[in-house]
């Protein structure tokens, strides 16, 4: 048993090339998906009622979607319209468009629990359209939805598993082609559980880090 | 007691007996793991193996029915083995290595011998030639020979001896001033040849076998290039060390030959017989 | 697509219900049980189970579920593929279910518990009729929406070898080269079975307001 995590450390280069690539697709797509879902929630939350309802349906229709079926749409079904990009764009691109419809939807949520005294005093002194999203609507809902933020960043890092399907070269893709290669099943996925794991407790330490200044700020 | 009370009290009874009846049917599934001798099969009456799950003509699934090469041997064994035999059929990346730890007593399915598998397994009589050569889309005159194979993108099936053999790919690109592209993995060999005809890849390297039939299915949409690595042969394959299991495997299948049914086989799916293969075949 | 082809994105329709259905069945109670050993402190086991659930939680169900299958057999373990596939599941489902619990059970006020405790109750009695039933009312909208999220992680269960909806789309699509029509199938199947948790959710919701109010 022990020889096997040796082996595993001997092939450290290629478990980590995957880790370095989840934790760029996750932090990616984490990035981008909070702006593209701030952009969502601000039509979610529009007095034009096409626009919120086109997009509740849009934001609603994503949720019901399992992630890797999304994936396997965008990476096999998209070149039917003309749209081919390698496996690695392929990934990003779903993570964020998925990822976007979660954001817009907890973001509208911290809208919605914002005082209305806020908001108010807000149109008051002539802030508008998107000035009145950035500056005044989206920093309190941001901070007030730090926790549930950190929760769909982790979920992204676990979603970023299923890209090994379409063969992005991800952790649990290393793994797999590791102990295939090896013959070493429990080494090599127990260490990508535990690598999976690292990852995760280090978003929640961020998070953590982040409330407590949102905190001092309030 | 008023009738709401029951009613509830009656459907959380029933739940919970059905929380217990799947919580024992799931666990009732697991068993010891070890690659069981010939003598332990026959004691506990039954032999576990595992085949591929869509890899053409070896080993597929047709309308709900496993089929193929390796499925039909595997049914004349069924009838003379004297115990039941389990077939389990699973994706390729997790097949060997189940052999070797135990999951599995023998992988009844299309395995390439190779010089590093024979370090963990112990591989029976051939049931196939096995010579790598690759595919590229019908309409691509870039590729015409193997030099100009250099730089471009290949996709194999992640786990496959077709991956291995790529470095002998690439010697014979880098004696003629080229070099390998890069690598794409897939789970399985559908996919990659999916992805071929999309344009991601550029070729695909797999047996001479698979790849005749694709071109056969897919008309007009394919073409076959050049061999990409040595010879080598297909064959099933027990955990190393399994003696008993393999001398009984070795016995079934020199009957087969001796009988023509084997070479019928090959006929019918393969397309064509190899009747020069060797008894065993080790890599050295 | 054939007429066959139907026929196995129903299959695997099948399929993916019962399986989540088995994972939010198994999964419940024993989240439950787990959150109920963190709420009472138990000394050794609570913080065996905090670090298990936290593990749990940031598993990726491929992974977990390549580790439940192929590699639990290198420590004796050997399961089929559907057990492999409740089991990974359950696993992970119970860990977000066991905060989720512990989530009620820490908001719970105390009073009624003391009141309960100075009447003389017992321990069982206490935690059926005054505890449980309020917990479970206020835990059910994250529970339901677990179990959304579940029926959405269970195509990992795919590279195990079992043919869920997401597994027979993709196999129609290989084998005809026309990946669409599989795929928009599968999602309107996926998108029903959704929405059906979201109504049950929007049944409970209701049904609690109109509780609160009596």
């Amino acid at each position: 048993m022990i020889e096997q995590f040796g082996i595993v450390w001997h092939a450290r280069d290629l478990l980590l090339e995957g880790l370095l690539n989840t934790f760029w697709l996750s932090a990616l797509s984490a990035a981008v998906s909070l702006v593209a879902g701030a952009m969502l929630a601000a039509a979610l939350m529009a007095r034009n009622q096409l626009l919120s309802r086109a997009t509740g349906v849009l934001v609603d229709s994503m949720r019901c979607v399992p992630f890797l079926l999304f994936a396997y749409m965008v990476y096999y079904g998209l070149p039917s319209l003309g749209l081919r990009w390698d496996s690695w764009t392929c990934g990003l691109v779903a993570l964020i468009v998925y990822n976007s419809a979660y954001m817009a939807e907890l973001l509208r949520g911290a809208w919605r629990g914002l005082p209305a005294e806020m908001l108010e005093a807000g149109h008051a002194f002539g802030f508008h359209g998107a000035g009145f999203v950035r500056r005044i609507v989206l920093p309190p809902a941001i901070f007030a939805a730090i926790p549930m933020l950190g929760n769909q960043v982790i979920q992204i890092i676990k979603d970023s598993a299923f890209l090994t399907i379409i063969t992005v070269n991800e952790l649990t893709h290393a793994a797999t082609v590791l102990q295939a290669k090896y013959f070493m099943p429990f080494a090599s996925f127990v260490s990508a559980l535990l690598l999976y794991w690292v990852l995760c407790v280090g978003v929640e330490r961020l998070v953590g880090l982040v409330g407590a200044r949102a905190e001092l700020r309030r | 007691m008023s009738t709401i009370v029951q009613t509830r009290r009656f459907i959380l009874r029933g739940a919970g007996i059905a929380v217990a009846a799947l919580a024992t049917g799931t666990l009732g599934g697991i068993r010891a793991a070890s690659a069981a001798t010939l003598d332990e099969i026959k004691k506990r009456g039954y032999m576990v193996v595992a085949t591929e799950d869509d890899y053409r003509p070896f080993e597929f699934v047709q309308d709900g029915k496993p089929t193929g090469y390796d499925t039909e041997l595997l049914g004349i064994l069924r009838k003379q083995a004297s115990f039941e035999i389990k077939q389990e059929i699973i994706p390729w990346t997790g097949l060997l290595p189940g052999v070797d730890t135990g999951k599995y007593d023998a992988a009844v399915t299309a395995a390439l011998i190779t010089k590093e598998r024979q370090q963990f397994l112990d591989f029976c009589s051939p049931v196939s030639d096995a010579t790598v050569y690759y595919v590229k889309r019908a309409n691509d005159d870039s590729i015409k020979s193997i030099k100009d194979l250099s730089g471009k993108t290949v996709g194999v099936q992640a786990g496959s001896a077709m991956l291995q053999a790529l470095p002998q790919l690439q010697a014979m690109l880098e004696k003629e001033g080229g070099k390998l592209g890069s690598v794409v993995q897939y789970v399985s060999y559908p996919e990659a040849c999916q992805d071929l005809a999309i344009g991601r890849t550029d070729y695909v390297t797999n047996t001479v076998i698979n790849l005749q039939l694709l071109i056969k299915e897919k008309p007009g949409v394919f073409a076959l290039g050049q061999p990409v690595a040595a010879k080598t042969y297909i064959a099933w394959a027990v955990k190393k060390g399994n003696t008993s299991l393999l001398e009984f495997l070795n016995g079934f299948l020199a009957a087969e030959r001796k009988n023509g049914e084997m070479y019928a086989l090959q006929k019918k799916w393969l397309g064509q017989s190899f009747e020069d293969m060797p008894e065993t075949w080790t890599i050295t | 697509m054939t007429e066959y082809d139907w026929i196995s994105l129903l299959q695997g329709a099948l399929v993916t219900v019962s399986l989540s259905l088995a994972g939010i069945a198994l999964g419940l109670p024993l989240g439950l049980g787990l959150a109920l050993i963190r709420w009472a402190q138990v000394p050794v086991a609570s913080p065996v189970v905090a670090t298990l659930v936290s593990l749990l939680r940031a598993a990726a169900a491929v992974t977990l579920g390549l580790l439940v299958f192929f590699a639990l057999p290198t420590i004796g373990l050997s399961i089929d593929p559907i057990p492999a596939a409740i089991v990974t599941l359950t696993l992970s489902t119970c860990a977000f279910n066991a905060e989720i619990w512990r989530g009620a059970l820490v908001d719970f006020s105390r009073e009624q518990y003391d009141a309960a405790l100075s009447v003389g109750m017992p321990k069982l009695l206490r935690f059926r009729l005054i505890v449980l039933p309020q917990v479970v009312r206020a835990a059910m909208p994250a529970l339901v929406n677990e179990m959304t999220l579940l029926v959405k992680a269970s195509p990992a269960v795919a590279v195990l070898g079992v043919v869920d909806i997401t597994r027979a789309a993709v196999r129609i699509g290989a084998n005809t080269y026309r990946p669409l029509p599989p795929f928009l199938a599968a999602l309107v199947i996926y998108s029903l079975v959704v929405f059906m948790f979201v109504l049950a959710q929007r049944l409970v919701e209701s049904r609690r307001r109109r509780l609160a109010f009596a």
